[in-house]
């Protein structure tokens, strides 16, 4: 089942078209990436999913259910967590997690219950400071608890790694994979190294639409490989073997860099067999999602 | 309905831990307490002043004061105490849009209307506690050492600056759901209000226009009478709830 369906979004702002018929399904209980470069229209598409923006055309749907800029009625299906989360700077963490309990409907039971249980998940259940005191990486934490709190069955993230150190980044992943088991996420970023680590699946958005779609090994298989690094034994043959063939370009000590098609590649092999060259190793080198990204948006 | 009592009750956390309920109640109290503080201390100052002022060619004789010294003052006061709570209110719509705290109360389901209804209670509640306790004092200090009893239409004056109160945080509510920052939400509602002043100044317009509230002071003399404010109250009261009803549907209409 699908429970995000956003079918030919566009949205303009003063002429420039950011969004141009973005079509994007994201199926329950994947991660799935939503990269992009800086500018692209991710946090657009994610507002207008939101029923922040209003789009200038197509339809988005949560759980079947039609979005409607300035109705807030499908939002009951979603938690928003935005790259860089405001809160009231005169609460506690636990006083604004009640507050978005109140305002978001929820029992009040349930509200204190959910509320300590997310923050200790997030690492926040002894904090008794407000929140004017807290660190950058303890309200991205926050802002996972509040996103989370109403048991969304759609988490949008916008960018929540970008603004952090390697250490808040870990640990704003690791939340993040132990909130898969209960929902679905859309986690836009730029930072391709995430994407590999936590999504199931990922979209590429160039151009103000989806340029490319599928899980992380379809579409690591739509670039079979990057090349290949040769090292040889000896210094002179790898002198030898980057003057005959273009596409060889040397590296650190003996090491080169292949990067070329698959027959050339094997005529690499024919001259390294015919001169009796020894080798070191011949290592492939693994496709990247950065790699098929720069391809894709060049 | 609770959802609306959630927002209130944040509304209400934030400006007692932001001291901006401390600051109104001491502001209106303070004024309260100048009113027959003034009044009193009237005699004593031109006491003082009387030398300069005889060197100036001017004689003064024996000044008597009383309630109406006392209520003069407050009429000359409340406008500056309105000013003050403007300028104090005029964020409480734009902090959230800069700071984006909105952002993430209408993410969780929040109907727009709850915002816009929630901030005008919270605002003319606090605009009634101000005038109340500023109203309260000086008639509490004015019976204390005069009498009321000489003012006509006391509690009907005063009420007409309650109303104007009203009528202005209408259009700050107004401005405020359609503007970015409160520099330009205070300026736009100064210009209204100038704008309804200036309205005094064409005879056929002035008994309609809400700044008539304004010059309320004539009915404790009996000067004027009180039907006299009837149409102005009425444009002030009618406008006041449609400034709200506008204010709902440009918010409906706000890109977050």
């Amino acid at each position: 089942m699908e429970v995000l369906t956003i079918q030919g979004l566009k949205k303009d702002f003063g002429g420039k078209e950011v969004l141009r018929g973005l079509d994007l399904s994201v199926p329950e209980h994947s991660i799935f990436g939503f990269i992009g470069r800086n500018g692209a229209g991710k946090t657009t598409a994610m507002k207008a999913v939101l029923g922040l923006l209003r789009p200038d055309g197509g339809t988005i749907r949560i759980m079947g259910e039609k979005v409607r800029f300035g109705q807030t009625r499908t939002n009951r299906h979603v938690g928003y967590l935005p790259d860089v989360p405001e809160f009231y700077p005169y609460m506690t963490a636990l006083e604004y997690l009640r507050f978005c309990g109140e305002i978001g409907g929820m029992a009040k039971a349930d509200i204190s219950a959910r509320s300590k249980e997310l923050l200790d998940l997030v690492g926040l259940g002894q904090e008794r400071r407000r929140i004017k005191g807290f660190s950058r990486g303890m309200k991205q934490r926050l802002g996972i608890a509040q996103a989370l709190l109403a048991r969304p069955k759609l988490l949008i993230c916008d960018e929540p790694t970008s603004a952090l150190d390697p250490v808040g980044r870990k640990e704003i992943l690791d939340v993040l994979l132990a909130a898969k088991e209960q929902t679905t996420i859309l986690f836009s970023t730029h930072i391709l190294s995430d994407v590999e680590r936590i999504c199931t699946e990922a979209a590429f958005l160039s151009d103000g639409r989806i340029a490319m779609h599928g899980t992380i090994p379809e579409l690591r298989s739509m670039r079979p490989s990057d090349g290949f690094i040769v090292e040889t034994e000896r210094k002179e043959d790898a002198a030898s073997l980057t003057k005959a063939f273009g596409e060889l370009r040397p590296g650190e000590d003996n090491t080169l860099t292949f990067h070329g098609g698959r027959e050339r590649f094997f005529a690499v092999m024919g001259y390294v067999a015919e001169n009796r060259i020894p080798i070191q190793r011949i290592e492939r080198i693994e496709p990247t999602l950065e790699s098929l990204f720069l391809e894709v948006t060049k | 309905m609770r959802t609306l009592f959630a927002f209130m009750k944040k509304e209400c956390m934030e400006i007692a831990r932001t001291g901006k309920l401390t600051v109104l109640v001491l502001l209106f109290a303070l004024f309260g307490v100048m009113n027959p503080a003034l009044a009193k201390l009237t005699p004593w100052m031109m006491e003082m002043l009387s030398g300069s002022l005889a060197e100036s060619g001017l004689t003064v004789t024996n000044v008597q004061v009383d309630a109406m010294t006392s209520w003069t003052q407050f009429f000359k006061n409340i406008p500056l105490a309105l000013i003050a709570f403007t300028l104090l209110s005029s964020d409480s719509f734009t902090r959230e849009y800069r700071s984006g705290t909105l952002l993430l109360a209408l993410t969780k389901g929040l109907a727009r209307y709850k915002v816009v209804l929630a901030k005008a209670v919270l605002l003319l509640s606090l605009w009634t506690l101000g005038w109340g306790l500023c109203f309260s004092i000086t008639y509490g200090y004015t019976a204390y050492f005069w009498d009321n009893g000489i003012a006509d239409h006391l509690f009907l004056a005063a009420a007409m600056w309650w109303l104007f109160g009203v009528w202005v945080i209408g259009l700050l509510v107004l401005f405020s759901s359609l503007l970015q920052n409160n520099t330009a939400v205070t300026l736009c509602t100064g210009g209204a209000v100038s704008l309804a002043y200036l309205l005094r100044v064409i005879p056929r317009a002035k008994a309609y226009s809400p700044a008539l509230l304004m010059n309320a002071d004539p009915l404790l003399s009996g000067a004027e009478e009180a039907v006299a404010y009837r149409a102005a109250a009425l444009v002030a009261a009618v406008s006041a709830l449609m400034f709200i009803i506008l204010s709902v549907m440009n918010m409906n209409k706000r890109q977050v």
